[in-house]
């Protein structure tokens, strides 16, 4: 066998080994031809994009605005992009203009201001960020993922402004983030 | 310039890939708390010899998914001060490179039972008589929660919100027919100095009928050639980019006029898998900083 050959055949079986290690964790039965086509795929590099953290404004009264703290980690919301080091993620958000209760009777405004983003290329949360950059959510800048630990952190804040006769109940929208490689 | 094919050894391709596939595996418990979604790999190859590919989508949490897949196109656009972005666009494209109404994904739904993993296959349809080149599309990979549950409500006045987050994860695909040719053009450089560094942006068309997938370096250096400061980026040029880069000066004895040095090749990517390159042309460029 070529030395080359056997590389690959280690890199292969040395991969295989790790990954169902990994997957062992939470135990499920899956087919060899599964396991197989996991090992090729992710020994070629994976990216892995995270809602760590909901965006949480806590129980809101009539009329009173109410805003999440982006230095709160129980408040703002937390992605995490981890990926191949040194890459440069584009990012892009989605924000809704207003919730809805559960019959789409009623709307509540919810608003984000252009400092209501942080994006922190380090491992950290909310309130131990390590080189936070403030940025407009509707804007967000592409942003190299941490050379060593692989990952960048996406932080969102936000502001809801229910009506003074604003049906009381439970209101609910989507925030989308997109994440995408812009390098190759 | 004669052009040198990129091929680090296997050693040291293996010991690469096996640090992101361990750095990603340590922060695994992280990833069990809420949503999330694994791609792989990033990007995925398509050619007239063999139309289909795959990929690999896994749910590392410990609560069911969601996962719908759908295509999309979107390059690496930037504007005049080399900020790049990418948008994606779900109709009426127009570019004469999109592959998005050609391909179809099996399947496109599915719910993954945590640790599941799934295997999704593409496969291309292009119409006949396509002209050589590369063609490209997005797939996007989009997760959220198999069942989103509403809060309860704290009580007869009270207001109680959810904001459902949906993570999309955009991978490129490129599909490859005919004869491929990698080639870049340095249109236009601007070298603005500042009080601590010099920003140099360069203004690249692609000549070619592939992506230019490279590297971009520039260095600073002094009357005597030795470097200042070096800065090297990730380069895919698809029609046209504009990178910035960043040179600060740096204390030392180093004797003045300075000038920047900017260098461009296909080799010496590191996340991408040497067989995927199409090896190009390489640029070489130098202008004075003062």
């Amino acid at each position: 066998m070529q030395p080359s050959s056997r590389m690959k055949l280690l890199t292969l079986c040395l991969s295989a080994a790790v990954f169902l290690a990994w997957v062992s964790v939470p135990v499920t039965v899956q087919s060899q031809e599964v396991a197989v086509g996991q090992a090729t795929a992710t020994v070629l590099a994976a990216l892995v994009v995270t809602s760590i953290q909901d965006l949480n404004f806590g129980d809101i009264l009539q009329g009173v605005p109410s805003s999440a703290d982006i230095d709160v980690v129980a408040e703002a919301a937390d992605f995490s992009v981890v990926g191949s080091g040194g890459s440069e993620v584009a990012l892009y958000l989605q924000l809704p203009e207003y919730l809805w209760n559960t019959t789409n009777t009623d709307r509540m405004q919810i608003a984000f201001a252009s400092t209501d983003c942080d994006i922190d290329a380090n491992v950290g949360t909310a309130a131990t960020k390590v080189a936070p950059v403030t940025v407009d959510p509707y804007n967000l800048p592409a942003t190299t993922l941490h050379a060593v630990s692989n990952i960048l952190h996406v932080y969102l804040a936000g502001s809801v402004y229910p009506a003074v006769d604003q049906a009381v109940g439970a209101y609910s929208a989507d925030i989308v983030l997109t994440a995408a490689y812009t390098g190759n | 310039m004669d052009v040198v094919k990129s091929n680090p050894s296997p050693r040291k391709r293996f010991f690469r890939r096996g640090i992101i596939i361990l750095a990603i595996l340590a922060l695994a418990p992280l990833l069990q708390l809420s949503a999330s979604v694994l791609v792989a790999p990033t990007a995925v190859f398509l050619s007239d010899a063999d139309r289909t590919g795959r990929m690999t989508i896994q749910n590392p949490t410990d609560k069911p998914k969601e996962v719908s897949i759908f295509f999309s196109f979107g390059l690496p656009e930037s504007d005049s001060l080399g900020n790049v972005q990418v948008l994606l666009q779900d109709s009426g494209v127009t570019d004469t490179r999109s592959a998005v109404d050609w391909l179809k994904a099996f399947p496109r739904k599915m719910v993954l039972a945590p640790g599941a993993t799934q295997v999704v296959r593409f496969v291309a349809r292009p119409p006949k008589d396509l002209p050589d080149g590369e063609y490209w599309a997005r797939i996007v990979v989009r997760s959220q929660e198999s069942q989103t549950s509403l809060p309860s409500q704290a009580g007869d006045d009270k207001i109680t919100t959810k904001l459902n987050m949906i993570i999309q994860t955009a991978i490129i695909l490129k599909y490859r027919t005919g004869n491929l040719v990698a080639k870049l053009d340095v249109v236009d450089t601007q070298v603005v100095s500042l009080d601590s560094a010099v920003n140099i942006f360069v203004n690249m068309e692609n000549r070619g009928n592939v992506s230019y997938v490279g590297i971009l370096q520039g260095r600073l250096l002094d009357a005597k050639n030795r470097e200042i400061s070096t800065e090297r980026i990730n380069l895919a040029v698809y029609h046209s980019l504009i990178r910035r880069l960043h040179l600060p000066f740096a204390e030392g004895n180093f004797q003045k006029p300075y000038h920047v040095e900017i260098f461009i090749t296909n080799e010496g990517r590191k996340d991408l898998d040497p067989q995927n390159m199409i090896v190009g042309n390489k640029i070489l460029l130098t202008m004075a900083a003062d």
